[in-house]
């Protein structure tokens, strides 16, 4: 009886799922397509990006419906709460909400970019294409799960998922040693950290006896609610253990160790890719973990404030861990001489910014962090590509090969310019918008704790000050960089010998200058983004209802 | 007959556990490190079961069996990867690979050198097998 039950139910819920789930779908489909393609001899003269692009431009199709509605049998978030009664998808292993779907936007346009990039610089031949893009496809999905996570064992899975392909990639370039130590020290420092956050993970499912994230966020609540006698070892070490598998795949400092080699080694696409793939997807798990766990409520509004006890432990938490991430990030990036480990630097320091926005833990700051994401994801897939482009023309990532290229290669300098001073945050560019939306968060939320909870105010000011020192610092070497390019002799003045101008074909030009305009123009999108950011609210009103203890 | 009681099981874990962290990070050969982090992975195994037994359910079980899964999936890039740079350098010993890192820093060279490796003591030989040698009859003693 019991096992009928289920398989109807599971039969009435799984086609719904399925629409919710679609652009995951679709990729998984151009994952086995590309697959089955390099079993036929005739498809080796092809080179198969064009067919990852289209595979993505359906799924980021499918994933655009989801956000506006339109088809039928694709449930917008709204819709699909309406039907099914809850976000949760498959048997509460996942859930659809707008945060989901924004996350896929923004995953898919991203992958979109990086396969136009990776066809214009030819990083996998031909006759390796077909593995290239079902790395990139695979990471993908698995990014995509880690955004939509709802339960701990869909988090493992979820990171696994990103990981193990962006393993591989580290190390695609197979002739180079440098590529093969980067995937060495990447797949060591990854199989350790997965290790140790899944016995966090059998810690805090087997003590609570669930693994559903909001139950977790209720049984948190009420075993830190008893204060002093609720204090309890096993939930501190699975906590502590959770956070630093998030914290590996974030980059943050203590954990950041792995990036600045793995990027050096891996190609410059790859390592664009995991830069801002990678941690949109880990900082929307850390969002999600921690706004399940600490729950946002809204503290403006008539009702008498009900202040979740998690929010005491977690608005420290992460807000020195997002200082430190941060200071070490822009101290440790002055003294670098290869721009592509420069730029892993500059990686950590932008992660500890957005960490910032989420240690607000209120919808402002995940509104923030999610404005962050899409100016971060210009500026920085900007800069690796120039990085990249100039490789195939130099053949060095060094920046001692950079001085004076500014009379060699005008417009990818230039271009690289605009990003990294929209990555130093100078008005009126991206990275300035980004930066101010995150302050203006951390303001916010220091206002609004000011009478519930002083100390937490202050940590929020202590944080939004040292922030903006970085901001500073972090000039330094973005200066740095500038200076070598245009102001430094040419490289061959130096050694005698005749200049070249190097070539810039005009469709990686056409690639940097409509990245570089939108990097310029990004204030114009303030509005619309804000309005998209509103609409993640649900996200939020739902781990309010988590936070005084009902049921979502 | 008493049943093991749950804090039995989570000690094994995490002994498992902890044996597996220190390997992993005290050991130089590749392939004895990736021993080290699946048994840390067999830790969790155990912990995740004991687990489920107490609580009576079977959701522990569930999970491992998805850990088992990527656990394996991870073993076969990271075998493979170990593969390439057994190729590239001929041994398996970790230091070796230490190109990328920060500028000024220097290698971290091990005061102490691996232990020589052990010379393999020769097969013993036997005598080449030929034909058979031809027996003369013997004469019946019965």
């Amino acid at each position: 009886m019991f096992l009928k039950t289920a398989i109807d139910t599971l039969q009435d819920s799984v086609p719904r799922d399925c629409g919710a789930f679609l652009p995951e779908l679709v990729l998984c489909t151009g994952i086995v397509v590309l697959l089955l393609l390099r079993l036929f001899s005739a498809f080796d003269r092809w080179h198969l990006g064009w067919l990852a692009l289209g595979f993505t431009g359906i799924a980021l199709a499918a994933a655009y419906d989801q956000w506006f509605g339109g088809i039928d049998w694709i449930p917008t978030p709204e819709q699909f709460r309406a039907e099914a009664g809850s976000a949760d998808l498959f048997s509460r292993m996942l859930v659809y909400d707008y945060f989901t779907v924004f996350l896929r936007l923004f995953l898919l346009t991203f992958a979109l970019l990086i396969i136009w990039l990776s066809l214009l610089t030819g990083i996998p031949d031909r006759e390796d294409s077909a593995d290239f893009y079902t790395l990139i496809l695979g990471a993908t999905v698995g990014m995509s799960v880690m955004a939509s996570t709802n339960h701990l064992l869909m988090m493992f899975i979820g990171i696994e998922m990103a990981s193990l392909p962006s393993y591989a990639l580290a190390g695609y370039l197979k002739g180079r040693r440098q590529s093969s130590e980067a995937a060495l020290k990447y797949v060591v420092y990854g199989g350790g950290a997965a290790g140790v956050m899944l016995y966090g993970i059998s810690l805090l499912a087997g003590r609570f006896g669930t693994a559903y994230l909001p139950e977790l966020g209720a049984a948190y609540v009420a075993s830190v609610g008893q204060g002093a006698a609720g204090f309890d070892p096993i939930l501190l070490l699975g906590t502590l253990f959770v956070m630093i598998g998030i914290g590996f795949k974030l980059a943050a400092v203590p954990f950041h160790f792995w990036c600045p080699d793995v990027f050096e080694g891996a190609s410059a696409e790859v390592a664009g890719f995991l830069s801002v793939a990678s941690k949109g997807a880990a900082l929307a798990l850390l969002a999600r973990v921690a706004l399940a766990l600490g729950g946002i409520r809204t503290l403006t509004t008539g009702a008498p404030p009900v202040m979740n006890p998690m929010v005491h432990y977690l608005v420290p938490t992460l807000a020195v861990f997002a200082i430190l991430t941060a200071t070490f990030g822009n101290l440790a990036a002055f003294y670098q001489n290869n721009l592509k480990r420069l730029l892993a630097y500059s990686t950590i320091a932008h992660a500890g910014y957005m960490m910032m926005g989420l240690a607000t833990l209120r919808g402002e700051g995940v509104r923030a962090v999610l404005f962050y994401l899409i100016a971060y994801l210009l500026m920085n897939l900007g800069a690796f590509a120039i990085v990249a482009f100039l490789r195939n023309q130099t053949g060095s990532e060094d920046l001692a090969d950079y001085r004076g290229l500014v009379r060699r290669s005008p417009w990818m300098v230039i271009t690289l310019c605009i990003f990294l001073l929209s990555l130093l945050g100078v008005p009126p560019l991206a990275g300035f918008v980004a930066k101010f939306q995150i302050f203006a968060a951390l303001l916010k939320g220091a206002q609004d704790y000011a009478t519930a909870a002083p100390t937490l105010s202050t940590w929020l000011i202590v944080t939004l000050v040292l922030g903006g020192i970085n901001s500073v610092v972090s000039a330094v070497y973005y200066v740095k960089v500038m200076k070598t390019m245009i102001l430094d002799e040419r490289v061959e003045d130096v050694e005698g010998k005749e200049p070249v101008r190097l070539r810039e074909p005009v469709p990686s030009v056409a690639f940097a200058v409509v990245l570089a305009g939108a990097v310029a123009v990004f204030l114009a999108f303030w509005s619309p983004l804000q309005k998209a950011g509103d609409q993640v609210a649900p996200l939020v009103k739902q781990s309010d209802r988590i936070a005084k203890g009902s049921q979502p | 007959m008493n049943p093991i009681p749950l804090h039995h099981f989570l000690a094994v874990g995490a002994i498992l556990f902890a044996l597996g962290a220190i390997g992993f990070l005290a050991r130089r050969n590749l392939i004895v490190m990736f021993l080290c982090a699946e048994m840390m992975l067999q830790g969790v195994a155990i912990n995740l079961v004991a687990f489920a037994r107490y609580r009576g359910n079977l959701e522990g079980q569930a999970f491992t069996l998805f850990i088992l899964t990527v656990a394996a999936c991870e073993a076969a890039i990271a075998l493979a990867l170990i593969l390439m740079l057994y190729k590239s350098r001929g041994s398996l010993d970790v230091s070796l690979w230490q190109e990328l890192r920060e500028p000024g820093q220097e290698p971290t060279i091990d005061e102490e050198p691996l232990p020589p490796p052990q010379r393999e003591e020769p097969l013993p030989k036997l005598t080449p097998a030929g034909p058979e040698p031809h027996h003369h009859e013997e004469p019946s003693h019965v």
